[in-house]
């Protein structure tokens, strides 16, 4: 099988042949040969294949990153076995419902020690509802992995993704941001985390060193200098937090980070003010600005230039294979500059959400495309400018990102709503210099009810993702404003707060 | 409940939840799961620990398991609080 056409799989199995001995991962001050990640991952994929296991429908996994989970997601593409990554961070109904969803045959957690390095869980599974659930858009031994985005009701969406989608992504990282046999790269994000299709999963197909970052630490500025010092990396690719969190670390410049050369902001607007600070301790880095959503991968880049670029920084222009459409608010075709809503459509995009019902008005052909190209909506407002640079606006819709992840505040207040103690609720989103958003809810009780912040937590937590839960709660007894057709007014509800991200 | 144990909980509750009576908030109860701590107000609750009781927290000992709950911090603070007495 030619390079071109082989599996992520198969091309790890490649880089095992040609360079065993070489670190595969760094895990808390350890490396991982890729002979050695191969024998974990050739042990859960042998149970995979028991008649205990085997079976056509995909498997879950609760995906809490350590080197046995990834062997365990590898040895899941190796034998060809379609596999969805779940948030460890979702709540206990979510993830049921999840599951339900994909209609998966076991849900798995990788555990040292166990046979094939993993324990199954049935018990978490949920009989399987006929005629209820999903066809999956793309046949299913075409489906490498599954990620989740957010949804507006609460519920995630489930976005499955090709082999080939996944392969052509791949090539494309690897050769942007040279990632080849040798190269560190730096994983901040959460393994179920679209960010993991180039920090880990290019360099295993490539050859190069995944150095994880331990997500119990993340937010440990100290941590985050000493373990890329200390292995060397030459990319990274984090949500702004990380990088602050770096600046945090070391104050008036600190010790550079000398080896990284490529430095990749994604995932949410980069905050005004740390650009130059940020070269400082980069000084050999490229540094980019890179847009995308879960359904799509990448779809923008742009090289920020350390003399010229201020905040807000530019999205740029598309990848190499990306088509792009601005649609005015009339739905018309925007041609040359002005602003709307950004439409993208890409070499690595998903063929469809697995729920297909979900694909109406978000995965688009336009009537008036000759080659009837599926679009993504992706509800950012963005602005072009005369040169064809594309800026980022605002939202058309309610999702604001936190730390990276994308949440819909009508989602929040929905599940605060269904607390049998709340009248109703509002929720905003406020700037926050570390984290892009935090969450402020006005929830309104019912008169006779008891209802606190710690029994409303504990009511978000089982229904939506951790990351999700409003930083600051303050219940009220007294009706919300509203507007003049009866719906809560967020605006007066929650005046200090600013609809979309600064920057 | 010992007094460390209450003036663990005392502060959490009025630093994260100050709505929330102090009885309401079990011992035992998972603050991570319920959103309740998060993992920068980690460094916050690290910081106020450093203060309070005197110690020094060193990067082994900060994981979100640690203070999971009131009663898991408060088990941290005996672990690493300077004794009275030398033990052998």
């Amino acid at each position: 099988m030619s390079w071109v056409e082989a599996s992520l799989s198969d091309r790890f199995l490649e880089r095992v042949r040609q360079q065993p001995a070489a670190p595969a991962l760094v895990w808390d001050g350890r490396r991982i040969s890729y002979r050695e990640l191969h024998a974990i991952a050739c042990g859960a994929a042998s149970r995979l294949e028991t008649p205990e296991l085997a079976d056509q429908r995909p498997v879950g996994i609760k995906a809490k990153k350590s080197p046995q989970a990834i062997a365990l997601i590898l040895a899941c593409l190796m034998v060809r076995r379609p596999v969805l990554l779940a948030s460890a961070d979702l709540g206990t109904e979510t993830l049921r419902q999840l599951w339900a969803q994909a209609g998966i045959s076991h849900v798995l957690t990788p555990e040292v020690g166990a046979p094939g390095g993993f324990t199954v869980a049935t018990g978490d599974v949920p009989a399987r509802e006929d005629g209820v659930g999903a066809r999956p858009a793309a046949r299913c031994d075409d489906v490498a992995v599954m990620l989740t985005t957010s949804g507006s009701t609460g519920v995630p969406k489930i976005v499955p993704l090709t082999h080939r989608a996944v392969r052509r992504f791949t090539d494309w990282a690897s050769e942007r941001f040279e990632i080849t046999a040798g190269t560190t790269v730096l994983n901040y994000a959460p393994l179920h985390f679209d960010l993991c299709l180039l920090d880990i999963w290019t360099t295993l197909e490539h050859g190069g060193c995944a150095t994880l970052v331990d997500q119990d630490r993340a937010t440990d500025p100290g941590y985050l200098i000493g373990l890329i010092a200390d292995a060397e990396v030459h990319v990274v690719q984090a949500v702004p937090m990380l990088y602050q969190l770096l600046l945090h670390g070391a104050p008036d410049g600190g010790r550079p980070l000398e080896s990284v050369v490529h430095a990749v902001v994604t995932g949410d607007s980069m905050p005004a003010g740390c650009l130059d600070a940020l070269f400082g301790l980069l000084p050999r880095a490229r540094l980019y600005n890179l847009y995308g959503a879960t359904e799509t991968n990448d779809s923008f880049i742009h090289e920020i230039d350390p003399s010229h670029d201020r905040a807000p920084i530019p999205i740029g222009r598309p990848l190499p294979g990306v088509h792009a459409l601005i649609l005015s608010a009339d739905g018309r075709v925007l041609e040359g500059a002005g602003t709307g809503e950004l439409l993208v459509s890409t070499p690595f995009q998903t063929e469809g959400y697995l729920s297909e019902a979900l694909n109406e008005g978000k995965l688009v052909v336009r009537s008036d495309d000759p080659d009837r190209r599926t679009y993504f909506r992706t509800g950012d407002i963005v602005r072009r400018d005369g040169d064809g640079v594309i800026t980022l606006e605002g939202r058309a819709d309610s999702f604001v990102k936190v730390r990276g992840v994308r949440v819909s505040t009508q989602a929040v207040e929905r599940v605060i709503a269904t607390h049998p103690q709340v009248v109703e609720a509002a929720v905003a989103p406020f700037s926050d210099e570390l984290s892009g958003h935090r969450l402020h809810a006005v929830v309104r009780r019912a008169a006779d009810s008891d209802l606190h912040s710690l029994s409303l937590r504990r009511h978000c937590a089982r229904f939506m993702d951790r990351v999700a839960i409003p930083s600051t709660v303050e219940i009220v007894t007294t009706p919300l404003p509203k507007t003049s057709t009866g719906k809560v007014d967020r605006r007066r509800a929650l005046p200090q707060s600013r609809a979309y991200p600064s920057g | 409940m010992t007094d460390q144990t209450h003036v663990i909980k005392t502060f959490v509750v009025d630093e994260f939840m100050p709505d929330v009576p102090i009885e309401q908030l079990d011992a035992g109860e998972d603050l991570l799961a319920a959103g309740i701590i998060d993992s920068l107000g980690l460094l916050q609750v690290i910081v106020w620990l450093e203060d309070t009781f005197d110690l020094v927290l060193d990067d082994a000992e900060i994981s979100p398991e640690t203070f999971r709950s009131v009663d898991a911090i408060s088990a941290l603070v005996d672990e690493l609080r300077p004794k009275s007495h030398a033990t052998s």
